[in-house]
């Protein structure tokens, strides 16, 4: 039997950063979009878009999630606040939902690491899966209230 | 080792677009500089997490051991796996590429990178947040609906991508 020769610590370590490095243009890249997202994206101009039915504002909140970019708790005070002027919660748990699980500018780069047709049917599933997350939570909470 | 940058075109495209709004709105443009690059600061102690943790799989499982415990064979424990580590991971989802790319490369199942980065939805460290803003009742409800929503989507995008194989 061929047994394998464990690497060493320095080998691991250098082939982490060598694989991280190689990514780095990608990673640069979409950090440079999440500057101009955070500047062109206001939370004004997020509220504006609201106020169009439960069903059009999940997918509204939906979109603008994706597109949105920075530290999750900022979605939780900015979903805070829509909430406060009105929003329905269903668009507010949308947007939320996905400010974490997708993002359109880093899809490049996912595609790029992990594969387009993987990319594709992840961030497909994601979409559908926070819409119904969306609806099924705000449903059950109604309930149990 | 050779050195295979990756994206690079994507870097120039972006560079080229700070020009374009340098020349647009040069204040606006730098005030997205100064904000990318705060967030590249805030991100370095994540990278390097990354990178130790990457070195440090790789030192302590060999690929046949990654196959069993996170490849097609890995059976529920590798499910859970997936959840915590979505669960208990930080930073933005880019950040994981380089270690699951190489992890997948290993024999990591498409189906746990799908079930880690949904349950990514539950922060934590930011759950006492969410309680504040929505209650009790909302984030765990919301929660246990992720959890659940993961492990579906884990499911689903491998019955998909194996039907597109045998296609």
């Amino acid at each position: 039997m061929n047994h394998e020769e464990k690497p060493s610590v320095i080998q691991v370590l250098k082939k982490a950063t060598f694989g991280f490095i190689s990514m780095s243009p990608m990673l640069l890249s979409i950090i440079g979009l999440v500057g101009i997202m955070q500047v062109y994206v206001t939370s004004n101009m997020i509220g504006s878009v609201f106020g169009q039915g439960m069903f059009i504002d999940t997918f509204i909140g939906t979109f603008i999630g994706a597109i949105s970019s920075g530290n999750p708790s900022v979605s939780y005070v900015l979903g805070g606040e829509l909430l406060e002027e009105g929003t329905s919660l269903y668009a507010v748990t949308a947007f939320m939902l996905s400010w974490v699980t997708l993002g359109i500018v880093q899809l490049p780069a996912e595609a790029t690491a992990l594969g387009s047709r993987f990319t594709l049917y992840r961030n497909l599933l994601s979409l559908i899966a926070t819409i119904i997350i969306a609806i099924a939570t705000v449903a059950t909470v109604g309930l149990i209230k | 080792m050779k050195l295979q940058f990756k994206g690079t075109k994507f870097l120039v495209s972006v560079v080229f677009m700070y020009l374009v709004l340098f020349f647009i709105n040069s204040e606006k443009a730098a005030s997205a500089l100064q904000k990318s690059s705060l967030v590249l600061l805030k991100l370095i102690p994540i990278f390097l997490a990354v990178i130790i943790l990457t070195a440090v799989i790789n030192y302590l499982l060999n690929p046949k051991q990654i196959v069993k415990y996170f490849g097609k064979k890995s059976g529920i424990m590798g499910w859970v796996y997936a959840l915590l580590g979505g669960i208990i991971s930080h930073g933005p989802m880019y950040a994981w590429y380089p270690m699951l790319q190489d992890m997948k490369s290993q024999g990591l199942r498409d189906g746990l990178i799908a079930t880690f980065f949904y349950a990514r939805a539950i922060k934590l460290p930011l759950l006492p947040l969410m309680i504040d803003y929505f209650g009790l009742i909302f984030t765990s409800v919301l929660s246990v609906y992720i959890l659940v929503g993961a492990y579906l989507q884990g499911n689903l995008i491998e019955y998909l991508l194996s039907r597109k194989q045998k296609n």
